[in-house]
C-alpha cells in the first residue's frame, strides 16, 4: 500500500523560494508591463480606474505617429481625441526618430572607442612590469570615484572651447571618460587572471606583444569584451545629465532628452510618452538577449579580482 | 645551432631584489645543460633571460657571437616547456603545436607535415582534434612538447617541464626528453629542482644557490666531489650524512675527531680546524683492514632492493645504505669499514671542500 508523503521541509522551502522569485519578477517586471501595455492604449484608457493591463481596444496610434513624423511624412497634429485629455502628438515627436539615430551613433562610438582604448591598455596594466603601473590602475579607477555631477561644469567649459557644443563629438568625448576607466578596470583584472605563463609561451611562439594581445588574449576575453561594451553602450544611450548640457538642437540631441522632453509640454501625453519610452528600452534589451550568456561570466570575472 | 655565453650577468628586480648575481656560464652548443638548485636559487630567471622574457640588468648574454640582450623573445631562435604547460585554451591541440610555425609563417603543407611528424612521435595524433582542457596531465606535458619541438629551435628551454606529471610518468618522460635531445641536436637548458632527474638528464649539471653558481660539472663530478656542503647535501637521496667534528693531527697523520669517533684522513693537508664529514649513505662496506665506523641500529628499513638503517654513532644518527642480506635489528650493534677516498671533507666555517687542498 502507498502512503502518501507527509509534505517535508524541501517541498515548502520549494514553494516559499518559488512564491518569493515570482514576487520579485511582478515588482521588477509590472512597470515594464505597464510600459508596454499603455503604449497601446488610448489616453482616456490610461486614466480608466482601475487600470486596463490588457487594454481594451489596443492602438499603435502612437508608433504610428511617431514613424510617420520622423520619416518626414506628417506635422504633428492632434489626434482628433480630446485636447484637454492630453490625446495628441507632442511637437517633439518628430525628433525621435532623428534622437534615437543620434544616440545609436554615441553608443556605438563610444563601445569602439573603448574596445580600442581599454584593450591595450588592460594588456599593459596586467602583463607588462613597468614603472608606474599600479599609480596608472589606481589614477584610472580614481577618476571614477568623482561623481558625473561635479564633472559637468569642467566638461562644459572644455566642450565649449573644443567649440563641440550641440555636436555628438561632445557627448563621445565625454562618455568616454566616464566609460573608459571601468573598461579598463574590469579587462585588466579578467587580463590578470591569465597565467603569465600563457602570454610567455606566446612570446616565445613568436608573438610581439600585440600579436600576443590579438591572438591569445582577446579570444579568451570575449565574455569580459561583451561586458564592457554592454556596459559602455548601455551609459550612453541612458546618460542624461551631460547630454543636457552639451546639446541644444535636434542635431545632437540623445533620446532620453527628446523623452524627458515630451512631458514639458504644456499637456502630457502619457500614451506618447510610453510609446516613446518602449522605443527607447528596445535596443538595449535586444542587445542584453543577445549577449546575455557573455553577460554574466563577464561582469563575475572582471569583479572577483581587485 | 646555438652557443651561449653569460658574460657576468646581474638580474636585479624593480624591488631591488637581486635574482642572479654577476653570472659566467658558457653552454656548449647542443650540450644537455641542467640548472638545478632550491627555488628561488635563479636558476628560472637564468633561464627566462635566455628566452628574452626577463631583461637584463648587468652585464652580456651572446647566442654564438651575437649579442641578445636587447633582442625580444620572439625574435629569438628559442622554444620553451612551461611548468605550468600554458597551453591555448581556445586552441586544438592541433593549433597549439601549429602556433609557433603559423606565426613564422610557415607554408600551410610543411607546417602540417611537421605537426604530424611531432604528433606521432609523442604518439598523440588521436587528440589532435580536442582543446587542452579535455586533456590528462601527461598529454598535455606532450603537447607542451610537441609545440616546441615542431619549431626545431636552436635553443630549448625547459622549466620544471615534469614536475606535474606523477612519479612513474615523470620516469619515462625523462628518457623521452633525453631521445629528444640525441634527436634535435640543439642546445637544451633545463632548470629543475629535482636532483634525480638533474643526474639522469643533464651533460653538465649547474648548482646555483641565491643567484650564484655553486658548482659547474658532469653528474659524477657534481655528485663525486661537490665543492662544498651545499653542493654535497643538495645531490644524493638519502642525502648525504654531515658530522660536525674537528681536524686534528696525530703522530702528523690526519684524522677526524668527534667525542669517541676517530677517522684518519691520510690524504689532508693542512693544520687543525673545525670540519664537517660528509657520508654518502652507500659509501659504507663490510669491515676491512681500512678505518671502521661502530655503532648501534635504531631503524632499519627495507627499500625492496636494499635497505636503511639508522644508526647511532657515538651521539650521531646516521642514514646507511646496506644490502638486505644484512640482517640486523633495532638496539644491535654494528660495524662498518669506511673508504677514506669516498669521504667528503669541508672546512666548517666557509663549507668548502678540503679535498681539493688533498
Amino acid at each position: 500500500m502507498i502512503v502518501p508523503r507527509p509534505i517535508g521541509p524541501r517541498v515548502v522551502r520549494a514553494a516559499i523560494l518559488a512564491a518569493a522569485s515570482v514576487l520579485l519578477l511582478a515588482y521588477v517586471l509590472a512597470p515594464v508591463a505597464w510600459l508596454l501595455s499603455s503604449s497601446l492604449q488610448t489616453e482616456r484608457e490610461i486614466v480608466s480606474i482601475p487600470p486596463h493591463w490588457i487594454p481594451d481596444h489596443p492602438t499603435a496610434q502612437n508608433f504610428r505617429a511617431i514613424f510617420a513624423t520622423g520619416l518626414g511624412l506628417a506635422q504633428p497634429s492632434p489626434n482628433g481625441a480630446d485636447p484637454a485629455s492630453g490625446g495628441f502628438i507632442p511637437s517633439v515627436a518628430g525628433n525621435l526618430l532623428p534622437a534615437m539615430g543620434n544616440s545609436f551613433i554615441v553608443a556605438t562610438a563610444v563601445v569602439i572607442l573603448n574596445l580600442l582604448i581599454g584593450v591595450p591598455a588592460a594588456y599593459a596594466i596586467a602583463k607588462i612590469r613597468f614603472r608606474g603601473r599600479g599609480v596608472a590602475l589606481y589614477a584610472i579607477l580614481a577618476t571614477r570615484v568623482i561623481p558625473d555631477i561635479a564633472l559637468v561644469v569642467p566638461f562644459f567649459l572644455v566642450v565649449r572651447k573644443l567649440g563641440l557644443l550641440d555636436n555628438l563629438a561632445s557627448l563621445i568625448i565625454t562618455y568616454l571618460a566616464i566609460t573608459v576607466p571601468f573598461s579598463v578596470f574590469v579587462l585588466a583584472s579578467f587580463f590578470e587572471q591569465m597565467p603569465d605563463d600563457l602570454d610567455r609561451a606566446a612570446r616565445v611562439d613568436g608573438c610581439s606583444r600585440l600579436q600576443v594581445l590579438l591572438r591569445v588574449f582577446l579570444p579568451l576575453a570575449r565574455p569580459a569584451l561583451v561586458a564592457i561594451s554592454l556596459f559602455a553602450f548601455l551609459a550612453s544611450w541612458n546618460e542624461f545629465l551631460l547630454a543636457l548640457m552639451f546639446t541644444q538642437t535636434a542635431a545632437s540631441q540623445t533620446l532620453p532628452i527628446i523623452v524627458a522632453g515630451i512631458t514639458s509640454d504644456f499637456t502630457v501625453s502619457f500614451s506618447f510618452l510610453n510609446a516613446a519610452g518602449v522605443l527607447a528600452v528596445l535596443p538595449p534589451v535586444a542587445l542584453a538577449v543577445i549577449f546575455e550568456r557573455y553577460i554574466v561570466s563577464g561582469l563575475t570575472a572582471g569583479a572577483v579580482k581587485g | 645551432m646555438a652557443r651561449i655565453r653569460f658574460q657576468s650577468v646581474t638580474k636585479r628586480y624593480a624591488n631591488g631584489a637581486t635574482a642572479v648575481a654577476g653570472l659566467d656560464l658558457d653552454i656548449a652548443d647542443q650540450e644537455f645543460l641542467v640548472l638545478l638548485g632550491p627555488s628561488g636559487c635563479g636558476k628560472s630567471t637564468t633561464l627566462n633571460m635566455i628566452a628574452g622574457l626577463e631583461e637584463i640588468s648587468e652585464g652580456v648574454l651572446l647566442f654564438d657571437d651575437q649579442i641578445v640582450n636587447n633582442v625580444p623573445a620572439h625574435k629569438r631562435d628559442v622554444a620553451m616547456v612551461f611548468q605550468s604547460y600554458a597551453l591555448y585554451p581556445h586552441m586544438t591541440v592541433f593549433e597549439n603545436i601549429a602556433f609557433g610555425l603559423r606565426m613564422r609563417r610557415v607554408g600551410e603543407a610543411d607546417l602540417r607535415m611537421r605537426v604530424m611528424q611531432a604528433a606521432d612521435k609523442l604518439e598523440i595524433t588521436h587528440l589532435l582534434e580536442r582543446r587542452p582542457s579535455q586533456l590528462s596531465g601527461g598529454q598535455r606535458q606532450r603537447v607542451a612538447l610537441g609545440r616546441a619541438m615542431v619549431r626545431e629551435p636552436a635553443v630549448f628551454l625547459m622549466d620544471e617541464p615534469l614536475s606535474n606529471l606523477d612519479a612513474s610518468l615523470r620516469i619515462s618522460m625523462r628518457a623521452q626528453i633525453r631521445h629528444l635531445h640525441t634527436q634535435m641536436r640543439s642546445t637544451f637548458v633545463y632548470v629543475t629542482h629535482d636532483q634525480a632527474e638533474a643526474l639522469t638528464l643533464a651533460d653538465r649539471i649547474v648548482v646555483m644557490k641565491d643567484g650564484t653558481i655553486q658548482q659547474i660539472g658532469t653528474p659524477d663530478e657534481i655528485y663525486e666531489s661537490p665543492t662544498n656542503v651545499f653542493v654535497a647535501s643538495f645531490l644524493g637521496s638519502p642525502t648525504i650524512n654531515l658530522l660536525e667534528g674537528a681536524l686534528e693531527r696525530e703522530n702528523g697523520a690526519a684524522c677526524f675527531k668527534r667525542g669517541t669517533l676517530t677517522i684518519p684522513l691520510p690524504a689532508l693537508q693542512g693544520g687543525a680546524r673545525n670540519i664537517v664529514l660528509g657520508l654518502r649513505p652507500e659509501d659504507v662496506g663490510t669491515p676491512g683492514d681500512g678505518p671502521q665506523l661502530h655503532g648501534v641500529v635504531d631503524t632499519a628499513m627495507p627499500s625492496g632492493a636494499d635497505q636503511f638503517l639508522g644508526v647511532l654513532v657515538d651521539d650521531a644518527m646516521l642514514f646507511l645504505r646496506v644490502g638486505k642480506d644484512v640482517r640486523v635489528r633495532a638496539g644491535e650493534a654494528i660495524s662498518f669499514g669506511l673508504n677514506p677516498e669516498r669521504l667528503h671533507v669541508f672546512d666548517r666555517e666557509t663549507g668548502r671542500s678540503l679535498r681539493g687542498a688533498a
